[in-house]
């Protein structure tokens, strides 16, 4: 008997150092990322946190060399591609989802769906906007707030087709069923029965995309590309925030270096703030 | 039973039954065979054992009656094995009473003895039907053993002879009686162990019966004669 | 009670071997109606037949049970009933299903409206992600146009028949899914009843639930059969011989035995049918 649990002690502290080194290790690793993470919003809290005052958000950018400004009409600028972008996307991509999960399942026109959803996805962003400037800029001679928009659509819609697909193939096939017992015609038991058993999942989707195109600078540099002045004209170049930071970040004019910091600090933490939203958004449904 | 249950215990609880009651039916046929002897020898020691094992015969039924109901408790017999059940409780009353019976006769003999009247009654239709009980009660047993209703039937059929051997006594009795007063207390004593027997038989003829109900699911007391046969001959 | 009691002591009535001889009236018995009569009913799983010649009755007003083992194909059977199996390719059935005279197999029907008439309970509570009241709702809008009044009258007569207006009736508003699973359970059973259909398919409706759960669904049963024709699969036996009153056993795709549920469990005609309503199976 003493022989047996010899053994025994031998092995169990052989399993607690295995079991304390690999626990190190994780940590290790995790604090590494954690460090970058927080290294980079203290930076931007310290350099951006100068740039925050009323200004920043009531005047517009200001022009080389001269005092002051803010970035009001970038601000502006941002909201509207982003608003415009949400507002063309989400059902085109929604539906796009819907389709591919409901109704194309195993078609021929489903599997190409996906197949080109899938490059789009990890299409670099310089391409599309390129794409976009080739074909709408170009040919009607002007930057756009409205092809700023679809170039930033073109990187959202897959983002989002792809989340709705797979929020909805979520959706137990028994609650399908359930619905189709009771007479409900197939488009109903699709719009009112599974997308809404996925809703939370689909508006994380849509969140998600969001936060996405916010910081996309390529696409906007050949579109929408930048105004100096406050404009809500989407036919014209319209201002944005990351294309503001890209001009005056390398600048030798002060006041445009602290703007620059100013926008990252907003743009960083607006799209911080979109994916707690998501977050939570998703987990009180999930409860419910 | 030819197929196994997929709970051997089941199997085993079952055939327990049905032993436990062949058990019971062998002890009451030891106990008339005994109750007859005394009769045909008139000692009265003999009948003292049958009157002493009658609690016997009680406590089985008592215990078997449990095992029925602990069954069924457990398992919720269904179709055949339900049918067991139920005939196996309901027979166990009959071997009960049989037993009854048999104490009765010991009891009667017992008296007779003690009261020492000279009488010239030919007993010789009790000694024969006595016989004919045993036998019937035997063969009724036999037949739950095999679940033979063919055999069964023919038991449910001769029951009709130890009637009529009851039948004629009873003629002969009222004569005797009638011929000689004195002889009253005794001719009713004898009467009482005559119907004693006739009742024995009737027994076995009942367990007959819950042998073709077991078989072949059709409960066949009080129906006519021929049905029964047809039932038992499916 | 009083004519009973007159032949008891008629002697006249008692045949030679002592037995009753009955002279009551024998009313003649009354047409059963047939709900759905399934006839020579092929069933296929691509190139698998899971049902082989099927020919039964449901009758109207009353609760027909399937047993049998896994894999036996009472699942199957009812839900060709209500041709759930059209939402999957590559399954089809061929023979008739006569729903109250019409077949229900041909290619014309419309499987929407065929499915309001029969409805059906999962064995897996499912219910909508939305209110109580909308969950009932939302499948008598399919069909009917009601007033806000009507509807709530239609909803608590359906949480009634399942017996879950009690519990249910001060929190209409809440999501289906804050009750427990028996309660979830009821509803779907309510969701099932409030659009009036004349069948309602049950497949192994109490196995996810407890004996309590368990227990207030078959009473249920008990109830709705009245109004409704009632077809269950389940793979509790006793289940079977406590709530029906027609019983199907079935093998390997194929019905071996049908028949009153009194006669099946206390004397059924095939062998292979006794076998497994005993426990012995191997």
């Amino acid at each position: 008997m003493n022989n047996t649990s010899n053994i025994d002690k031998g092995i169990f502290a052989k399993r607690k150092r295995a079991n304390k080194i690999g626990l190190s290790l994780s940590m290790g690793a995790m604090l590494l990322g954690m460090v970058f993470l927080f290294w980079i919003l203290s930076v931007l809290l310290i350099k951006g946190f100068s740039a925050l005052d009323l200004s920043l958000f009531t005047q517009s950018t200001p022009a080389p060399g001269s005092d002051g400004g803010g970035l009001a009409n970038a601000i502006v600028g941002s909201l509207l591609l982003i608003g415009t972008c949400t507002f063309f996307s989400t059902p085109i991509g929604v539906l796009a989802g819907l389709y591919l999960s409901e109704y194309g399942d195993r078609s021929r026109v489903a599997s190409i769906t996906r197949f080109v959803t899938d490059i789009m996805l990890s299409a670099p962003s310089i391409v599309i906007g390129l794409f976009v400037y080739a074909f709408v800029v170009a040919q009607v001679r002007h930057f756009s707030g409205w092809a700023g928009t679809l170039a930033l659509a073109l990187i959202a819609i897959p983002v989002v087709v792809r989340t709705t697909e797979n929020m909805l193939r979520l959706v137990p096939g028994s609650l399908r069923e359930a619905a189709y017992a009771l007479g409900t015609p197939k488009w109903k038991v699709a719009f009112k029965i599974t997308l809404r058993a996925a809703q939370s999942g689909v508006m994380t989707g849509i969140l998600l995309a969001l936060a996405r195109v916010s910081g996309e600078t390529a696409p906007l540099l050949f579109t929408a590309l930048n105004n100096q002045f406050f404009s809500t004209n989407m036919n014209a170049p319209m201002a944005n925030l990351p294309v503001v930071i890209f001009q005056f970040a390398m600048s030798p004019y002060d006041n445009w270096v602290e703007l620059a910091w100013g926008g990252a600090l907003l743009i960083t933490f607006a799209v911080l703030g979109l994916n707690i939203l998501a977050r939570v958004v998703f987990r009180e449904k999930v409860q419910a | 039973m030819p197929d196994k249950h997929l709970s051997s215990q089941f199997d085993a609880d079952l055939n327990s039954l049905s032993s436990r009651l062949l058990e019971m039916g062998g002890l009451v046929e030891s106990q008339i065979s005994t109750a007859m002897r005394a009769f045909t020898s008139m000692d009265s020691e003999t009948c003292d054992v049958v009157i002493e094992n009658e609690k016997l015969v009680n406590e089985l039924e008592i215990q078997i009656d449990l095992d029925c109901t602990e069954l069924i408790a457990r398992r919720q017999p269904t179709a055949r094995d339900l049918r067991l059940v139920m005939a196996v409780s309901k027979a166990i009353t009959n071997l009960e009473r049989a037993g009854d019976e048999a104490e009765t006769v010991a009891k009667r003999t017992k008296r007779l003895i003690e009261s020492n009247v000279p009488y010239k009654i030919n007993v010789a239709e009790i000694r024969l039907s006595g016989q004919m009980a045993i036998t019937l009660l035997r063969r009724s047993l036999d037949a739950f053993a095999r679940l033979d209703t063919v055999a069964a039937a023919e038991v449910v059929a001769e029951d009709r002879q130890i009637d009529e051997e009851f039948r004629g006594f009873v003629r002969k009795l009222i004569s005797y009686m009638s011929e000689d007063p004195h002889i009253i207390s005794t001719g009713l004593d004898m009467l009482t162990i005559a119907k004693a027997i006739e009742r024995i038989g009737d027994h076995a003829k009942n367990i007959a019966e819950f042998v073709i109900y077991i078989a072949k699911g059709a409960d066949v007391r009080h129906i006519p004669h021929e049905d029964l046969v047809r039932e038992a001959n499916k | 009670m009083m004519s009973n009691m007159n032949t008891m002591f008629d002697l006249n009535k008692i045949d030679s071997q002592g037995g009753r001889v009955d002279t009551t009236n024998q009313q003649p018995a009354q047409a059963a109606v047939n709900a759905l009569e399934v006839r020579n009913l092929n069933f296929y799983y691509g190139s698998f037949q899971g049902l082989k010649d099927i020919n039964l009755d449901i009758e109207q007003g009353k609760v027909t049970a399937f047993i049998g083992p896994s894999g036996c194909g009472k699942s199957t059977l009812l839900r060709t009933l209500n041709r759930m199996y059209d939402l999957y390719p590559g399954q089809r059935a061929e023979g008739e299903i006569n729903f109250y005279g019409q077949n229900i197999l041909s290619p014309g029907q419309d499987l929407n409206l065929l499915r309001s008439r029969i409805g059906m309970v999962f064995q897996k509570p499912t219910p909508f992600p939305m209110s109580i009241y909308e969950n009932i709702a939302f499948g008598v809008r399919l069909y009917e146009k009601l007033s806000r009044s009507e509807m709530d009258e239609r909803v608590e007569w359906a949480l009634n028949k399942a017996a879950l207006w009690t519990e249910a009736k001060d929190k209409l508003n809440q999501s289906g899914l804050s009750l427990s699973g028996g309660q979830q359970q009821r509803l779907c059973i309510a969701r099932g009843v409030a659009v009036k259909p004349s069948v309602i398919l049950l497949d192994e409706p109490t196995s996810a639930l407890d004996p309590i759960s368990t227990g207030k669904i078959e009473e249920l049963i008990n109830e709705l059969k009245h109004e409704y024709t009632i077809a269950i699969v389940t793979h509790n036996m006793q289940q079977a011989a406590r709530v029906s009153d027609y019983t199907a056993y079935m093998y390997l795709g194929s019905l071996i035995e049908y028949g009153k549920t009194d006669e099946i469990f206390i004397k059924p005609k095939r062998k292979e049918t006794e076998d497994y309503i005993t426990g012995r199976f191997g």
